[in-house]
């Protein structure tokens, strides 16, 4: 993922919680549709499409169970298929079935894709903006937690190699852990004290903190914020405007292809599908760069 | 005028009787390269963070700190911040944030630097240490040795006009902190930034110092360059308890009365013996270790690795402790020696080979037998075992735990605490004792599980030289009490002044072993300086003490004679 590598945090989120947004709002299937392939492409750009083949083992799977639930619960729509305990399975509920678990499917990969792009700096950043106090402490929280981590194993091997508690008893297992909680807690309070002497030595609590940033909002991050920004915008509009009406009960209406309609499949299409786009132009210009050298 | 001008200081801690510096007068010019050395609890902490105005500790100060002419607690805190630079003992202590770029930035943050301003000054301090390739990482998957050079970065990001450390290698591996001391030599070589360090490890940074100031109880007790310490060292009527800290070539300078210039480094030592002494006599006849006993830890084959992908961390080892011995396991940092450790203290098992104890399977030590009265650990960092307020409370604890009446554990307990000689610190803070004092706290608490065996993980980690020794000697007298003991270590001086026998770990396996003294002569590279400054001239030199006894028998003459 290069070219999401290097977007300006602030596009990439604006584009993350548009194609959330524009993926819960309706429940139309073409949209469902758009929403659920362009989620998983992207996701196989950036996690390498082994990784999406393993992790659709499971999702595949997960998806049928979901759509088989709906019917079995929920007996509305016109077309009787068969009936299973004496409760009718309607088509219509089947499909409604099918698209509610795309649905959250397609919330699912979009949102694996927002944490495989936005790493804890990114996410720090953005908070930084708002409150530039908490992102130092998310910093510090970040920079703790495997401290404190490698620092339980370490007591709690030495403790156990000192053999007061090396019994296989459970009262003196749950003893021993509490030691152990003790110390680390004695330790982490005492480690504190540098940790935050080392802080003062360079000049923390001094009026006036800055907060520096990795990240250079440029021309193509504005042009690609101003894209999503347009696309999700008239994707709402639309939306409202009733462009993405449809109905899976009592029976289901037609998929409409007028005007309205298709002007919204289109922008949606070509919000979910930028994204990999990017990646594919930069591959495409990396191959061509490369081929001139 | 002087940069730094100390003048008639004393200190002493709110509550405290003894000061803890008394009447210090020192003054350090710009660009000097200022080495303070002392025992533990010296003082040498106390004074460096008086100058940092943003460390000083509380309590009654006499007499005044300049720093440019100004009294540093008047002086600005932009200014303190940006002029004086700290580095202190601890690398993961002092890195503050999670990723390296931001702990480089943090400084100049606080400064209310500009974006562009800091991108700037990271970019170019990342080049001067050549850690670029660091910048998007995290600091947890630092090593100690990259930690300690990102905190040093970090400090010299802000620009100081000094630098003040405080025993910033005394957590690290020989190889870290030769890498570490030559970045703070480069400092001072090439940007005429002053430094003022505290430091244990001499070998390195002595030859460095334009002056060398050496504390003895809250007070200077010589202070100048560091061949005339060198000299005036050996004036001394009786040895001073302070050379021992010193490099192996002022030491055998001293040890041999001294005359003429004082030898710095191992190299002058060289010259200093083949221009001085005779070399007839090669080596000195050692005694051979005992390995006659009965196998008190014997691993055949054994083969371990922490999880089924990742590589083999032993691979094939074969081990045999005898009992009644001090067997030191050396080997490099990250080569596996803590996990050999951790299989020995059957903390992890083999999945192949054998292991015994006492001739035994580890299988048949059911429940917590294996602890009791056989094996005990001590860990790298023994604050890991503390639990109570007090030394005492602590070492009191672990008697009830074992099941003793009151009268037989504070009998035991007064056993180890004569025998580890802490009698004096039972009632401190675990917490606040130095590094030799808390290592010997931490023994007498493995000590009362009646250890037959002990295992010690890299026990001299941070210790002054004098420490180091008390702590040998109780070693040998456990030794001498029939008890056995492991030391993991990278300390090959150490190691080849007190141990019976040394292998070598490498690759998974034990590579050579040999009494200490055979064990070192033998190697070329990965021995004492000691060794390195006597070839070729003699063979088996392997200490300073050795060494003085070979030149002593040879005679003074020479090359030249």
């Amino acid at each position: 993922m290069k070219y999401f590598d290097r977007l300006h945090p602030v596009s990439a989120l604006a584009y993350f919680l548009s194609m959330l947004l524009i993926a819960m709002l309706t429940m139309h299937p073409v949209i469902i549709s758009v929403c659920y392939l362009s989620g998983i492409i992207f996701c196989g750009m950036l996690t390498g499409y082994k990784n999406l083949l393993k992790s659709l083992a499971y999702s595949l799977p997960l998806t049928v169970i979901i759509a088989v639930t709906n019917p079995l619960f929920s007996h509305r729509g016109e077309t009787i298929l068969f009936f299973l305990n004496d409760n009718p399975v309607t088509q219509e509920s089947i499909l409604y079935g099918v698209f509610a678990s795309l649905m959250l499917m397609s919330v699912f990969y979009w949102c694996k894709n927002y944490s495989a792009v936005m790493t804890s700096d990114k996410f720090i950043y953005l908070f930084g903006r708002i409150i530039p106090k908490l992102s130092l402490v998310l910093s510090l929280i970040l920079a703790f937690i495997p401290k404190m981590k490698r620092k339980f194993r370490e007591i709690d091997e030495a403790q156990k190699a000192l053999g007061i508690y090396a019994s296989k008893s459970y009262v003196d297992k749950i003893r021993s852990k509490m030691r152990v909680l003790s110390i680390l807690l004695t330790d982490s309070l005492e480690n504190s004290v540098e940790t935050a002497d080392s802080m003062r030595a360079r000049g923390y609590g001094l009026k006036h903190r800055t907060s520096y940033a990795l990240y250079r909002f440029g021309l193509s991050d504005g042009l690609f914020l101003a894209a999503t920004l347009a696309l999700a915008a008239a994707d709402v509009v639309l939306i409202i405007f009733g462009a993405s009406s449809f109905n899976f009960y009592p029976a289901l209406s037609a998929v409409g292809f007028s005007a309205l309609p298709c002007a919204l499949y289109v922008c949606i299409a070509l919000l979910g599908f930028m994204s990999f786009f990017a990646e594919v132009k930069e591959n495409v210009l990396w191959r061509l760069l490369k081929s001139k050298i | 005028m002087a940069l730094i001008e100390i003048k008639n200081l004393t200190f002493t801690y709110n509550g405290a009787e003894e000061p803890a510096l008394s009447d210090i007068n020192l003054t350090v010019e710009s660009g000097d390269f200022v080495l303070l050395f002392g025992e533990s609890g010296c003082g040498k902490t106390t004074l460096l963070r008086l100058i940092k105005k943003q460390l000083r500790p509380s309590g009654t100060q006499k007499g005044e700190i300049l720093f440019n002419g100004q009294p540093v607690e008047n002086m600005d805190e932009r200014a303190s911040v940006s002029e004086i630079g700290y580095v202190m003992q601890d690398p993961e202590n002092q890195t503050v944030t999670d990723k390296v770029w931001h702990e480089l930035a943090f400084g100049l943050e606080s400064l209310g630097e500009k974006t562009d301003v800091i991108r700037r000054r990271v970019a170019e301090i990342c080049g001067f240490f050549g850690i670029g390739g660091w910048y998007g990482k995290k600091t947890s998957e630092l090593s100690g040795g990259q930690k300690q050079l990102l905190s040093l970065a970090s400090v010299m990001v802000m620009n100081p006009s000094v630098l003040i450390l405080d025993e910033p290698t005394a957590q690290l591996d020989p190889i870290a902190a030769s890498e570490f001391i030559s970045s703070v030599k480069k400092i001072n070589e090439e940007l005429g930034v002053t430094v003022i360090v505290a430091e244990h490890r001499l070998e390195e940074v002595y030859p460095a110092a334009s002056k060398v100031v050496l504390m003895d109880r809250a007070k200077i007790f010589m202070c100048d360059s560091p061949r005339e310490v060198g000299r005036r060292l050996s004036e001394e009527e009786k040895p001073h308890k302070l050379s021992l800290g010193l490099p192996a070539a002022v030491r055998l300078f001293n040890e041999l009365g001294g005359k003429g210039e004082c030898p710095l480094t191992v190299n002058e030592g060289k010259k200093y013996i083949s221009g001085n002494f005779r070399c007839a006599v090669k080596r000195l006849e050692t005694e051979q270790p005992d390995v006659t006993g009965e196998k008190a830890l014997e691993i055949s084959g054994g083969y371990f690795r922490y999880e089924r992908d990742l590589p083999d961390v032993l691979s094939g080892l074969d081990l045999t402790v005898y009992s009644n011995e001090i067997l030191c396991i050396l080997g490099a940092n990250g080569a596996g020696k803590t996990t050999l450790l951790r299989v020995l203290s059957g903390v992890k098992r083999l999945y192949k080979g054998k292991y015994r104890v006492w001739g035994k399977k580890l299988k048949e030590y059911s429940g917590n037998s294996l602890y009791r009265g056989n094996i005990a650990c001590l860990p790298q960092n023994p604050r890991n075992l503390f639990v109570k307020n007090t030394v005492r409370s602590d070492l009191y604890e672990v008697t009830k735990l074992l099941g003793l009446n009151k009268e037989d554990g504070e009998k035991e307990v007064d056993e180890v605490c004569r025998k580890t000689g802490i009698g004096r610190l039972c009632g401190s803070h675990p917490y606040d004792l130095s590094g030799g004092e808390r290592q010997k706290a931490a023994l007498a608490k493995i000590l009362l599980m009646k250890p037959r065996i002990l295992l010690l993980d890299e026990p001299t980690k941070g210790l002054d030289a004098y420490s180091k020794r008390e702590f040998a000697e109780i070693l040998h007298a456990l030794k001498s009490e029939g008890k056995t003991v492991v030391i993991v270590t990278h300390d090959v001086e150490f190691a080849a002044s007190y141990a019976d026998r040394c292998a070598m770990f490498f690759d998974g396996q034990i590579v050579s072993e040999a009494g200490r003294v055979e064990f070192f002569a033998t190697n070329s590279y990965y021995t004492t300086a000691a060794a390195r400054m006597t070839r070729p001239m003699y063979e088996n030199a392997v200490t300073v003490e050795l060494a003085a006894e070979l030149c002593r028998l040879n005679g003074r003459g020479g090359d030249e004679a």
